[in-house]
């Protein structure tokens, strides 16, 4: 297998935005070309992670984007992968460069909602459940979150201020991101009066609906050594799933594919949890972060919530935590998650994270995953 | 196999439509084609009392379509007993978390376009 690297990575600001779906893929993958210092005609394929292209009139992306960065001949595939869409992405641009089909590759993933109104995009994103037993008898997507956090409340003892803490967390780190959605400072009473989503997740527990895009360049080591840019190197990727739906889980506060996905990524880069400097993981609602972060093996089993309340997760603590700012601050735009991530670990790892960076950080780690944590991947990354 | 339309029937009825396997005898819900457990195909229907606690739930007051009419309302995970098995469902009329503790007694009151119907028992 050939060593795997990332070579530059662009995005656009995530919140609410103007240009169209496309217009936003284009601006994000140009600036990834610009960053890695690359022609695009030095792209092999492309690989387009969207969930809801439907909401803005183009599905089959691929063909579009690469027509309009002027390589029409060159292959595209479309993934879809709920929520985790950007990192399943990521995975095929690994993938694909690993087994040395291509020298380089784009990833780019996006996705404009914010248009639609509230009523669309909660009824749609509950498709990405498991429809017959779980969005067909009234579950939105905070309410199937809500629900592993009662059961986590009611199994460990945890509070919602416990909970409430990771999002101010994250604010405070989005703070620092000049592309983040919501930057503003919360408190802990701001999240628990929010108002009520899916009880007992509030308003402030919740990430918000985003537009926006993310790219990177994915290329051998080679290619990234004879273009002499900053490059990182991907020295893990697993992935792995769980059941669809809640109800099928052994343990309904333990996602088992990000288990499956990181012990993997851990066991090809040769390391353990604890030689990890910072982590962006898949904070789509307060309790996600918690599960993820005794998942992924920062933490044991239900000490999730005590790392949160001693700031182990906090930007200088033990195991930085979404030093981005999270889906939670940074906003979520599904599709271009997992990408963004990796935009934000090669940020990180190549000094160029500004004031959020993470003092002296070596090795990065990205979790992103669909719906409830059925599909994950996570990946890891080393500064070169 | 069993289809969506057996499961909502079972459902009208109070069951729970599940599948035994048949090499070893792990039970699960009605509309798994092979054994999660060993992987075994043949998996015969068999249909379970629906009755139960509240293993965990949510309040939902922001609703999807088809629901906006009905909240402030519970979607709950029920613990089917006598079995490992647990079946997520609709309930009405629930307001506050003081109204439905995890571990409330609860059982399967039909199926309609809400879905699985749950109630306390």
């Amino acid at each position: 297998m050939e060593k795997v690297c990332v070579l530059g990575a662009g995005s656009t600001p995530y919140g609410k935005l103007g240009e169209s779906l496309v217009e936003m893929i284009v601006g994000a993958s140009a600036g990834a070309i610009e960053d890695a210092g690359i022609e695009p005609r030095e792209i092999g394929a492309a690989y387009i992670s969207n969930v809801f292209g439907i909401a803005d009139k183009q599905v089959h992306l691929g063909p579009v984007i690469m027509s309009r960065l002027g390589i029409p001949e060159r292959p595209s595939l479309s993934i879809e992968s709920a929520c985790g869409s950007g990192s399943v992405s990521f995975r095929e641009a690994y993938a694909n460069v690993a087994a040395g089909f291509y020298d380089a590759v784009l990833v780019t993933g996006a996705e404009k909602v914010t248009h639609t109104g509230t009523a669309w995009t909660t009824t749609y994103f509950a498709y990405c459940s498991d429809f017959f037993y779980e969005g067909s008898a009234g579950a939105s997507f905070p309410g199937l979150f809500a629900s592993m956090a009662r059961a986590y409340m009611s199994e460990y003892g945890a509070t919602e201020e416990d909970f409430a803490r990771v999002a101010v967390k994250n604010h405070d780190n989005g703070m620092l991101n000049p592309k983040a959605h919501l930057r503003k400072k919360i408190t802990v009473d701001d999240v628990l009066s929010s108002a009520v989503v899916a009880s007992p997740l509030k308003l402030y527990d919740c990430c918000p609906f985003s537009d926006g895009a993310s790219s990177a360049i994915v290329c051998s080591e080679r290619f990234a050594k004879e273009h002499g840019g900053k490059y990182v190197e991907v020295i893990g990727s697993g992935r792995g799933g769980s059941p669809a739906a809640l109800q099928d889980r052994k343990h309904m506060t333990t996602i088992d594919s990000t288990r499956i996905a990181s012990e993997a990524a851990y066991k090809m880069a040769g390391i353990s949890p604890s030689d990890v400097d910072f982590a962006e993981v898949h904070d789509c609602f307060t309790i996600a972060e918690v599960v993820n972060g005794e998942d992924l093996g920062f933490f044991e089993k239900g000490k999730g919530v005590e790392a949160a309340r001693e700031g182990k997760t906090a930007r200088g603590g033990e195991i930085p935590l979404n030093p981005s700012g999270g889906l939670k601050s940074k906003g979520h735009p599904i599709g271009a998650t997992g990408v963004g991530q990796v935009a934000e670990a090669y940020e990180q790892l190549t000094g160029a994270a500004g004031e959020r960076a993470v003092k002296g950080a070596e090795v990065g780690l990205t979790h992103n995953f669909g719906a409830t944590g059925a599909s994950c991947a996570v990946h890891i990354f080393r500064g070169a | 196999m069993a289809t969506r339309e057996d499961f909502s029937r079972a459902a009208e009825s109070g069951k729970v439509l599940a599948a035994r396997c048949p090499k070893c005898s792990a039970l699960h819900l009605a509309m798994t084609r092979f054994c999660p457990a060993c992987g075994s195909r043949g998996l015969v229907a068999e249909e379970v009392e629906g009755r139960g606690t509240v293993a965990t739930y949510t309040i939902i007051t922001v609703a999807p379509e088809g629901f906006e009419g009905h909240t402030p309302y519970a979607w709950v995970v029920m613990a089917i007993d006598g079995t490992p098995l647990r079946v997520s469902g609709f309930m009405a009329g629930v307001a506050s978390p003081a109204d439905l503790p995890v571990g409330t007694r609860v059982r399967v009151a039909g199926h309609d376009e809400r879905g699985v119907l749950i109630e306390r028992s």
